[in-house]
Formats: structure tokens, sequence, C-alpha cells
């Protein structure tokens, strides 16, 4: 259910539109979040010089990508980490299902990871005969619900408790309730027991960092410290553009990410993983896999308008700003990343012809490129993406018009007899009800500008 | 063992890269900002509880082992009370520990040290020392090198924690050059800030949901 496509944004949309519940979940999401954030970025005097800064060490990776994987590479290898490479989905799909078929791994528990939505890592588990539970409480419910999740950073924003509360009565057997709490601690209980069964724990990484070989991992539940500490495997999985140089750069992300998503000054944990322990006593797991994703990314390299889309740190916060996702939600844009920043990346990542409704999901009021913390110019990202569409598959009548457009504003005589047409035209036909449908389009001035000043 | 896969995705940065350089002397080119850096001046100790409690933790201040040890026999015989009993107690391998739990009048079922994967999850509560704190966002740096406490400070519903005053830095930053200082980065470095929660349900915010309900530091002043 509700596995929508990109290509039918209009109709997901318009259905979103209808319902009310969704848009009332989303209005106290998206404003709450806003909110939040707002505080959280007033409370640091230097907000602007952090997201400039942000930006410069993005734009510095970016710009030398293989070389910071290269020295990443490096030293996670020299601390004990095994570094895979996958050019796309299916290639990183069958290197996780390969890793745990040979440690004979029967139950995977999994962190979120954005990634792995992306490349459905999941269902190729599944199809290999192991249990895969997804263990943070949002991506949980919607794997029961078996449904894609709605916002990068709250996965199940469109549900209600009582939703949830039917979900775990239908599949976990829970008395009805619609107390929150209750509904938490009886998914902590159905985890725990998980995590103790587990064979290999799969994680995403916010930040690798090239200088020290270390993945560093955000959250606030503590599932993600479960998945990397319990079983004896963990695999992380990373897109090739979440490394940054070094180390120090760490005080600058994590104090952006956390005010930008949540609105916290820091979340409640960060694991900072370097290697494997260094003892055959210690704690944690006994491998270590990194596994670093192109599916498309290393195309966007190549201008600079498109490369920015990688410095995206994953927070959310144009979601919730953009006038768009607030009124349709998630599900409508039919793709893993939604929202401003999903409406960029997934014609890129996907190819242009599966989402090319996607960039024109945007007023282009700028609101996104406000709130980014890496500053992002989504707007400019658009109207590029826009751009190419049209050059592969503008219309023959949209050229046509424009060509007489241009014809007419060159000639003044022109001009005044098609005002004069427009004028009389307006009253009779009306004009392009795609348009008009959704905007009020004035009548034209009885006189125009040049009349009225040669009246004077 | 992938190494094509490897030779194919660098070369394909390193082409799309030399196909934008015509493009990117058009873009406008950011100037990285030098960010000063200055600790506030705060007494560290202070900061850290205000940062602390104002994320739903608990902060203890104690001088030396005797009242260290009547902290852990309030803070546990007042949980004994509660529905989380506090019977089990797992400590970390820090060698202070046992001997901190022997000093307390509580009578306990069990002590368990630094119980290992599957043993773990029947603990009531768990009790490690850290090797830094962080007083602007009131964080606990745990490091895996030096304590085996990667398990009992995450897995029972409980975490009771014992900082050195001394170990407090003011700033993330700080504590970031500090923990890069180390000869080697440890395998495992965590931060902790208050007790684990989510709001994914209708955005509403529940503690405990899959790393300790309740948080206690005990800071000890004298060290």
């Amino acid at each position: 259910m509700n596995h929508l496509s990109s290509e039918t944004f209009r109709e997901n949309a318009k259905a979103a539109l209808a319902d009310a519940q969704l848009r009332g979940a989303l209005k106290n999401a998206t404003s709450l979040f806003g909110e939040r954030r707002k505080v959280a970025a007033a409370s640091l005097p230097n907000w602007e010089e952090l997201r400039n800064q942000a930006r410069a060490i993005k734009d510095e990776v970016l710009s030398h990508l293989d070389k910071y994987l290269e020295e990443f590479v490096r030293a996670a290898e020299s601390r004990g980490a095994k570094i895979h490479w996958a050019r796309d989905a299916a290639e990183a799909n069958a290197i996780i299902c390969r890793l745990a078929a040979e440690r004979n791994a029967r139950v995977i528990v999994k962190s979120k990871s954005m990634t792995t939505e992306e490349t459905h890592l999941n269902t190729a588990l599944q199809a290999a005969g192991m249990q895969v539970v997804e263990t943070d409480l949002g991506e949980y419910i919607i794997q029961l619900a078996d449904e894609p999740p709605s916002h990068i950073i709250a996965p199940a924003i469109h549900k209600t408790r009582g939703q949830v509360a039917e979900l775990f009565t239908a599949e976990l057997g829970m008395p009805p309730t619609d107390d929150i709490a209750q509904l938490t601690s009886t998914a902590r209980a159905t985890l725990r027991d998980r995590f103790a069964a587990a064979d290999a724990g799969i994680s995403g990484v916010n930040f690798a960092i090239a200088e020290t070989g270390t993945i560093v991992l955000v959250e606030n539940e503590g599932n993600i410290r479960l998945t990397t500490s319990l079983p004896r495997m963990h695999i992380a999985v990373m897109g090739i553009e979440k490394v940054i140089p070094r180390f120090a750069d760490l005080d600058v992300f994590l104090k952006l990410l956390p005010r930008s998503g949540t609105g916290q000054r820091l979340t409640t944990y960060q694991s900072f993983i370097t290697g494997t322990k260094r003892h055959a006593t210690g704690e944690g797991p006994e491998e270590l896999h990194i596994l670093l994703l192109d599916n498309g990314r290393s195309r966007m390299l190549s201008h600079p308008v498109t490369r920015q889309s990688l410095a995206c740190i994953r927070c959310g916060a144009c979601l919730n700003a953009c006038p768009v996702y607030q009124q349709v939600g998630g599900h409508a844009y039919g793709s893993v990343y939604p929202g401003p920043i999903g409406a960029v990346i997934t014609p890129q990542l996907m190819g242009i012809d599966k989402a090319s409704q996607l960039p024109y999901a945007s007023s282009l009021c700028g609101a996104c490129r406000e709130v980014c913390p890496v500053k992002i110019d989504i707007p400019r990202l658009l109207l590029h993406l826009r751009g190419e569409i049209s050059e592969r598959k503008g219309s023959a009548s949209e050229r046509l018009a424009f060509k007489i457009w241009a014809r007419v504003m060159m000639s003044p005589e022109l001009y005044r007899l098609s005002s004069i047409a427009g004028r009389l035209l307006q009253r009779v036909f009306p004009i392009s009800r795609a348009w008009t449908s959704g905007r009020d389009l004035r009548l034209i001035e009885p006189k125009s500008f040049h009349e009225l000043w040669s009246d004077e | 063992m992938n190494n094509e896969a490897r030779q194919e995705i660098l070369g394909s940065i390193r082409t799309h890269l030399a196909a934008s350089a015509p493009f990117d002397a058009r873009e406008d080119q950011q100037t990285p900002v030098i960010q000063s850096q200055q600790s506030p001046a705060a007494d560290p100790v202070a900061l850290f509880k205000q940062n602390l409690e104002a994320v739903g933790g608990h902060c203890l201040i104690a001088n030396g082992d005797a009242e260290i040890a009547n902290a852990l026999t309030q803070i546990i015989s007042a949980l004994q009370k509660t529905k989380l009993r506090a019977q089990r107690i797992a400590v970390s391998d820090a060698p202070e520990l046992v001997r901190l739990m022997h000093m307390t009048d509580l009578e306990i079922e069990e002590l368990g040290i630094a119980p290992g994967a599957s043993d773990i999850f029947r603990f009531d509560a768990g009790i490690s020392t850290t090797q830094a704190a962080i007083a602007e966002t009131g964080t606990l740096v745990l490091d895996s090198v030096r304590e085996r406490h990667r398990l009992v400070s995450l897995v029972p519903p409980v975490h009771i924690a014992i900082l050195n005053a001394s170990t407090i830095y003011m700033t993330l930053s700080e504590t970031l050059s500090m923990l890069q200082s180390a000869e080697e980065l440890s395998p495992a470095v965590t931060f902790i800030t208050g007790p684990s929660r989510t709001a994914d349900i209708e955005l509403t915010l529940t503690i405990g949901v899959h790393g300790p309900q309740e948080l206690y530091v005990i800071v000890n002043q004298s060290q």
C-alpha cells in the first residue's frame, strides 16, 4: 500500500490534499519542527558563520572527493574496518546479502538509514531468507505498516497514535490503547528480543572522517548504539558524499545538524566508531564493514549547481519549511527522499525521466534555501533541472509561443496591436485553464502605459 | 576484492569533476570563515548540572568516596521502591565501582561486573565511570578503551555515571580536540546527553525507548 510513483506527483498531491487527518498531522509536525529550529539557531551567536563554514567544508570535500575517499579508506582499513564499494543499489544489496549469508545470519537488526531505503535493502535481505527488523521506533512502525518513510527524520509523522495502536494490536497482539508511553514500551520490549537474537547490525552513517577513518552516528533513541554494539558484525552503509576532511570539522556539523533537524543542542547519543575493537575481550562487534555507495552520486559532481545536492546532511529542515511539503506530505513525492531536497536529488539519482514532475513541485519561494544548514540553493537546482527537462522534452507549441513572443516584443507596432488583440480576446476565450484554475488572472488594463503616456 | 567497483567509482568521480571545471570558475567561491571559539566564563560543574537537568538527567554533587557511596545508596534505594526494582546491578570493569558498591548500605540481589551481550539484558541498572564531560551541553563522554561500559551504560533501564569534576570541558570543540590528542582514537567513543528519548508517535516526547529511561550523574568535586 501507499507506494506511489514520482511520475504521478500531481495526482498524489491531489489525493493528499483531500486527507484532512494527514494535513492536520503535517501542520502540527512542520510548525513544531520549524519553531524549534528557529529557537535553536538563534541560541548560537554565529549561526550564519557556521553555515558558511559547513558549506565551505562540503565544497572542499566534493571538489576533491576521490582524494578524501581514498584517505578515509586508508585510515579505516588501518584500524581494521573492511571497505566495500558499490556502484549501484543492486551491487550494494548483493554485497550485504553475501556478508550476512557467509556468517549464517538469520536475524538482522537495522537502525534508520535513508541510504538503505534508497537501495531497498530490506526487500533483498528478506528475499535471501533473512529476518530484518527496523529498530528506530518510527521506522519500525512503517515497516509493520509496509509503507515508505514520509519524513527524513520522523518517518511515521503521518500516523496518529490511534493508527499506531491498531497496527500494534494487529501485528503484535497488544491490547488496544492510545497511550503513547505504552505503545513505546511495547515496541521496546518486542525489539529487545530481536536485539538479543541478532546476528548482524546494519546502520547508516552521518559523517565519515577522512583523517581518522571514523564513522559518526547521531540519534536519540539508543537503537543505533544497540545495533552497533550487540551483534558480532556491524555493516555501515554510506553514500560516497558523507566524508568530511577532519575530526575537528565535527564541531561545525554537530552544532548544525541537531539544531536544524529537531531543534536540539545535541541529540541524546553520538557514536564515534573507529575501526574494530583492539582486544578480543573488548566490547563491541568483531567485524566492521563499511559500504561506500555511488548509485548516481558521482554524476552529480559534473556541474557546480548539481554538485551542491551532495552537500546535504539529511536534517529535514527544508521539508518543514516548504509550503508544498506542509500541504501534501512525504508520500506524494513517490520517492525515498521527499520535500525540496527530494525534488532535486530524486531526479538526479533515479534519472530525470523517472521523476520529471518533482522539479515542478515547488513555488520557488526559497524557504528551503533560507533554512538549509549547508546553504544549498535548492531553487536554483530546481530551475537547473527544469531547464534539463525542457531541453529534453520541451513541447513544440511552447517553443513556437516563445518565438512569437520574442518577435512581438521586438516590434513596437506588433506590441501595440497584440495588446489591443489581447484585451478583446481575453473577454472571449478564457486563457489556459491549467494556469487559471489555481491562480487569478487579472484583466488587461483598457489602456497601456504607452497610451496613457501619449494621452498626457 | 571488488577492486573493479572501486576503480570505476573513483574514475567516475574524476571524470565528472573534470567535466565541471569550465563551470567552476564562474561560480562564486565561498571563503571559509575562521570561527573564534571562546569558552564562556562560568563554573563548569554548575553549567554541566544545569544543562544535564534541562534534558531530563539527574545530577548529584559529591566530595570523595564516602559521599559518592552515599549518593549511590540514595539513588538506588529510591529506585528500589519503584517498578524499576534496581535489584540486579551491573557495573563496568572500572575497579573503584565494586569498592564503592561495598561502601553503600544497599541490599541487592546481584552485582554483575561488565556482563557480556548475552547476559546484560536481565540487569535493572548499570553503573560506570566516565572519561570526560561537556559543560555547555550536559554531555557525558565514554571511551571504550578505558573501560568496558558500552553495554552497562546502554541496556539496563537506569544508568548511573560517576564523573570527576576535573574532566569536565566547557565546549564541544575543546572536547573534540582532547579526543583527537590521544595517541590513537578509541574504537568507540560515545556521547550521552540525557536519557533515551523518542518523539516518533505524534511528536510526543517519550523518555526511555531503547536506552536508559533514567540517567543519574554523580559529580565528584574532589577529583
